[in-house]
């Protein structure tokens, strides 16, 4: 091999790895800007404030009495959902929300740490004991959503699942003038 | 080497460096405790500072206006007491002579020939927040009402702890014949197996032990719970089971606990 075949090689293996160098900071490149884009279009954001609240006494005062459990209309024109995740169902067990309207969820855990995640929506979130989860949300279309513990939390974490139906606005509302809270458990 | 000092702010690289960083420092701040809080559709603060807190992760306590209120009683029992998990043998024994009033329907040693529950071998905490709620009246019955209001804490806490104390029914039931719904609840329609909370699989504070528990008396409180006749169970736990067991299923629960499947 002349020095002049090894000089010509050298210059050929520095084009190949300026390329795979590109090749890589491109693709670096790529994901960063997905990461960005995803974060800032379609992320749920994390909760704007930690609230707490003790666990032993949700049921006894306070938002998460059971009578205060389900569906409710703000002044603003917006609905709050209240549940509660214990071993192993969520209360109320069917929820019923408006298509198109703002809906706050606020959720707590009465024992362990159970998790919230409505399916086909990019609601998810983690019910901890002592504190309040909360998570806005917008249904575009009517239909009914699972709404399995994504947690596990102890052996019957399987049977643990609420239903969320949404439902037309005129419907919810006609059916919300005659009761504070709304639910669809029958 | 360079002479110059490298801590001085006459060195151009330090305080390009050192104001670079502050620069930094002070942008992520504006957008991490005031932009970003703000830029948030939702966000409902009452001034800078509470923004900035909120996005320290200081918290506050939930507060909440315009509550629905129960029209009835809520089982208000507090379960953690040490003294239901590890009794004196004066309280045991306080409790066998309280319980000489209860022999005639729960039976001399907890065993009952009337369809009452067996109080043999209950957990202490079952019994001290069925007596406390039937004493409050989150948990009405026209028999057991009345015993109940004459109770102070320390006798439902003794009561409790003879109760515990006495030997359970031995179970002589075949374990091949475990119901379906018994053994492994019925996950598509929001059951967990029985024995998740009611101690044969795991055990849940304040839900009683079955086995041996007349087929009469499980029954009838199932169709309470289903029909909301029966409300003294924290948050509904026990009302979102019932509720979706068929007819057929709280007859099979029933008798496999009683021991007469």
């Amino acid at each position: 091999m002349t020095s002049e075949d090894h000089a010509a090689s050298a210059v050929v293996a520095q084009k190949i790895e300026r390329r795979w160098a590109a090749i890589s900071i491109l693709i670096v490149v790529f994901l960063t800007a997905m990461a960005a884009v995803a974060g800032i279009h379609q992320a749920t954001m994390p909760q704007a404030r930690v609230e707490i609240i003790d666990p032993e006494k949700i049921h006894l005062s306070g938002e998460f009495v059971e009578t205060n459990l389900g569906s409710a209309i703000e002044p603003d024109g917006s609905v709050t959902v209240r549940a509660v995740g214990q071993q192993y169902s969520f209360t109320p067990q069917c929820i019923l929300v408006p298509v198109d309207t703002k809906v706050t969820f606020r959720a707590t855990s009465a024992d362990v740490v159970h998790g919230l995640l409505i399916q086909q929506t990019n609601v998810n979130t983690m019910l901890v004991p002592g504190y309040v989860s909360e998570q806005v949300a917008r249904f575009s279309r009517v239909g009914d959503h699972l709404m399995p513990c994504q947690e596990f939390c102890s052996v019957g974490h399987e049977g643990m699942w609420a239903m969320v139906k949404v439902i037309d606005r005129n419907e919810f509302m006609s059916l919300a003038a005659s009761k504070r809270r709304v639910s669809c458990v029958e | 080497m360079n002479p110059e000092r490298l801590l001085s702010l006459t060195n151009r690289w330090f305080s390009t460096s050192v104001g670079l960083t502050l620069v930094i420092f002070l942008s992520s701040a504006i957008c991490g405790f005031l932009l970003l809080p703000y830029a948030d559709a939702d966000s409902r603060f009452s001034g800078i500072w509470d923004a900035i807190c909120n996005a320290a992760g200081f918290p506050v306590k939930s507060s909440a206006t315009d509550i629905i209120q129960p029209e009835f009683k809520i089982s208000g029992a507090t379960l953690g007491l040490a003294e239901l998990t590890s009794p004196s043998p004066q309280s045991i024994g306080r409790g066998a002579t309280l319980a000489q009033q209860c022999a005639i329907c729960h039976g001399p040693e907890g065993v009952s020939r009337a369809d009452a529950p067996n109080l043999a071998g209950q957990y202490a905490q079952v019994i001290y927040k069925q007596l406390h709620d039937f004493r409050s009246g989150a948990r009405t019955n026209a028999t057991m009402g009345p015993f109940a209001a004459h109770m102070n804490d320390r006798d439902m806490i003794d009561l409790a702890a003879y109760y515990a104390y006495l030997p359970r029914i031995p179970s002589s039931r075949d374990s091949a014949e475990v119901p379906l719904i018994v053994a492994s609840g019925a996950p598509t329609r929001g059951i967990a197996p029985c024995g998740s909370c009611h101690g044969t699989i795991e055990r849940k504070i304040g839900s009683p032990w079955l086995n041996g528990q007349p087929a009469a008396y499980i029954e009838a409180q199932l169709r309470y719970f289903a029909s909301g006749a029966r409300r003294n169970d924290t948050n509904q736990q026990m009302r979102n089971i019932a509720r979706a067991l068929t007819d057929d299923e709280i007859k099979a629960v029933a008798s496999y606990y009683a021991g007469t499947q």
